[in-house]
This record gives structure tokens, sequence and C-alpha cells, in this order.
């Protein structure tokens, strides 16, 4: 329910880019987003939520991109990095219990694609 | 195609709030625990329990989170520690920049320890730091022993997970040692208890647990101050 909010973060956080950069006015094509399995955001929603917020702003049209990151963690104690399956967040390989998410609580834009400015037909003669 | 680097966090703006919140607290001291569970796990009964022990050993204050109305702080303004209400209107969830003018309200207010109940959901709070201490967490039996699977991030963000509405175990279908396992799947080092705001069992429990988080936050400022009146 809250991908509203984090839809809106989104689109500032690229408006902000885009002004950043030489081509502010240029139209963006997708946006690259990387959520981790345990973000705790539902891509369909965000992509809806999207839909509609970005509606009527230059980035209305722009495609979401989900780069999906796993979930993993590493061990305190035998620092083993490995992947947590079926939510389990107990070491594989030792047992230990303490353990810490190593990747998986991404929710961050990553990058932007922007579409090519229409080409300009230079004559010749 | 042209591409162009962004990263940005989508959940910054929240968190940079929240980090000042956690630093206005610390500069005064101030221990806030933040309560969640899904909507009638009994975090206000909870407070109700709590209210007046802790009343009597700290400076209290409560901050309620609600989506419209003001029917929780109606049950718990009799108890003589003031109550701030927030009111989201359409979100799910209180989030930092909602929190922060009530802090000035709770620190004017002079208190020393700050409970906060979010609104009744087990997804969104989760995603969004207050700057509070600790997170609570109530499930209640009648919820069903399978939801910490169902709602990991919510058991990650809690510091004590507490098992309530125990007096209705032998009505249910709740297996508790289910639940116990599940819980420790998702998070091994959280503190774990049972309870029963009907009966009062176990509130005890929780009281101890949170009296030992305040004097680990004030050990831990004495050692390394914020701010200048955190003494």
């Amino acid at each position: 329910m809250h991908e509203a909010s984090i839809a809106l973060n989104l689109i500032e956080a690229v408006e902000q880019r885009l002004e950043a950069q030489p081509r502010p006015r240029a139209r963006v094509a997708a946006i690259h987003v990387r959520v981790g399995e345990l973000a705790g955001v539902s891509t369909d929603s965000l992509d809806f939520a999207f839909e509609c917020l970005s509606a009527g702003t230059p980035l209305a049209g722009a495609r979401l991109v989900f780069d999906l990151v796993p979930l993993t963690m590493t061990c305190g104690a035998c620092g083993r990095t490995s992947r947590v399956e079926d939510l389990v967040f107990r070491c594989p390989a030792c047992g230990s219990e303490d353990t810490r998410v190593s990747t998986g609580r991404e929710l961050e834009v990553r990058t932007l694609e922007l579409a090519e400015e229409p080409e300009v037909v230079h004559a010749s003669n | 195609m042209h591409q162009i680097d962004v990263k940005a966090g989508l959940l910054e703006p929240n968190d940079a709030i929240a980090r000042e919140n956690r630093e206005f607290l610390a500069a005064r001291g101030i221990y806030a625990v933040d309560i969640m569970s899904a909507p009638g796990s009994g975090k206000t009964s909870l407070l109700e329990w709590m209210l007046p022990v802790l009343a009597e050993r700290y400076r209290v204050a409560v901050v309620e989170g609600d989506i419209v109305g003001n029917a929780d702080k109606e049950r718990l303004d009799g108890f003589g520690v003031p109550v701030f209400q927030i009111n989201t209107g359409a979100a799910c969830h209180l989030d930092a920049r909602m929190v922060h003018p009530a802090l000035h309200q709770v620190a004017e207010a002079g208190a020393e320890v700050l409970l906060i109940e979010n609104v009744g959901n087990l997804v969104c709070p989760a995603e969004f730091d207050l700057g509070e201490d600790d997170v609570v967490m109530l499930l209640s039996v009648t919820e069903g022993h399978d939801k910490p699977k169902k709602y990991p991030l919510m058991f990650r963000r809690a510091g004590l997970v507490t098992v309530n509405k125990v007096d209705l175990l032998d009505r249910t279908n709740f297996d508790l040692a289910a639940a116990t396992a599940a819980v420790r799947d998702v998070h091994p080092g959280v503190a774990l208890l049972t309870t029963s705001c009907r009966t009062g069992e176990g509130i005890d429990d929780v009281i101890a647990w949170i009296e030992w988080r305040i004097a680990a936050k004030r050990a831990a400022l004495q050692h390394a101050p914020i701010g200048a009146g955190s003494a």
C-alpha cells in the first residue's frame, strides 16, 4: 500500500537527476530500479503507482525495469555468504544465528535510459 | 540509448528524517519504542496495562497513530500522561516526517520515555523507520502462527515479539511451538514473550524488557553523549 509514496520519491529522484545533466528535457525511455527480495515492495504495485502518478509529467510513458536482488546473508561466525532459503536466517554452513542481511533490502533507482534526440539530417550539398 | 547513473535510495527521504528524529531523541535522553502489529492485536490494550506501571517510574508520553479518529487516545487519556494523536489521513503507516512535530511536543512535555502506537498493519510500518530505539511487535493468537513467514520484514524489525492473547490458545488451532520456530527462523536473535492483555499474564516481562532497553540507552548516552543536554 505504500508503493504510492515510493513512486513519488522515485519521480522526484529522477526529476532531480534529469535537471542536473546536460539534457534536462530529454525524454526518459526507461528507469532501472533495484528491488531486493526483502524490500517489502510489490513491483506490480510500484509499476501501477508510477504509471498513475507520472501521468502528465515529463516521465509519463517511461518504462520501469526492475532488477531483482536475491536475499543473501553473511554469517558473523564463519564469514560465509549464502542465499536465505525459506526465510531462515541461520547460517546453513555452521548453524550460527549471528547473521546479517547482505543483499535483498535494496530499493533504489540505478540508471535512466534517455531516448535519443531526433536525428538532425544535414543536407550534404 | 544514452544511459545515466542515478543511485538514489527510494526510502532515503524518510530515512534522513528518521536519523534527525533519532538525534533529537538522543540529545534529550528520550527513549522511544514503536509498537506495531496487525489491527486488533492488542497494542492499545498493552499500553493500558503498561502505562500505570511505567508512568510511576518515568515521565512517559504516548504518540497515537491512527488513520482517522482518536478512539485509542480517548482510551489512554485517563492515565495522566500526555497523549499526542497523529492522524495519517489515508496513509497506512506512520513515517518519520509525520512523527517529527510530535517529538517536539513530547520533548516540551518533559517526557523521558515515549511509547508510539503505530497504525495497525503488518506490511507498511515495517518499511518506515521513525527514529525509534526499538520496535515491539505483537502477534496475537487469533491471527495464526503462519504470520512470521508471511510478514518477515516486520518480524525482523522487532527487538521484542510478544505472542498476545495467549488466554485464547486452547480455543484456537494456533500452534505456539510453530509460531516460535517461525519467529526464530526469521529473526534468530529476537526476544520472544507471551502475553495476555485479558489476564495480565506476561505484561511484567514486556515492561522489564522495555526498562532494560531504557537503561541500556541511558548507559550508552553516558558513554557517548550526544548534544549538550544528555547528561
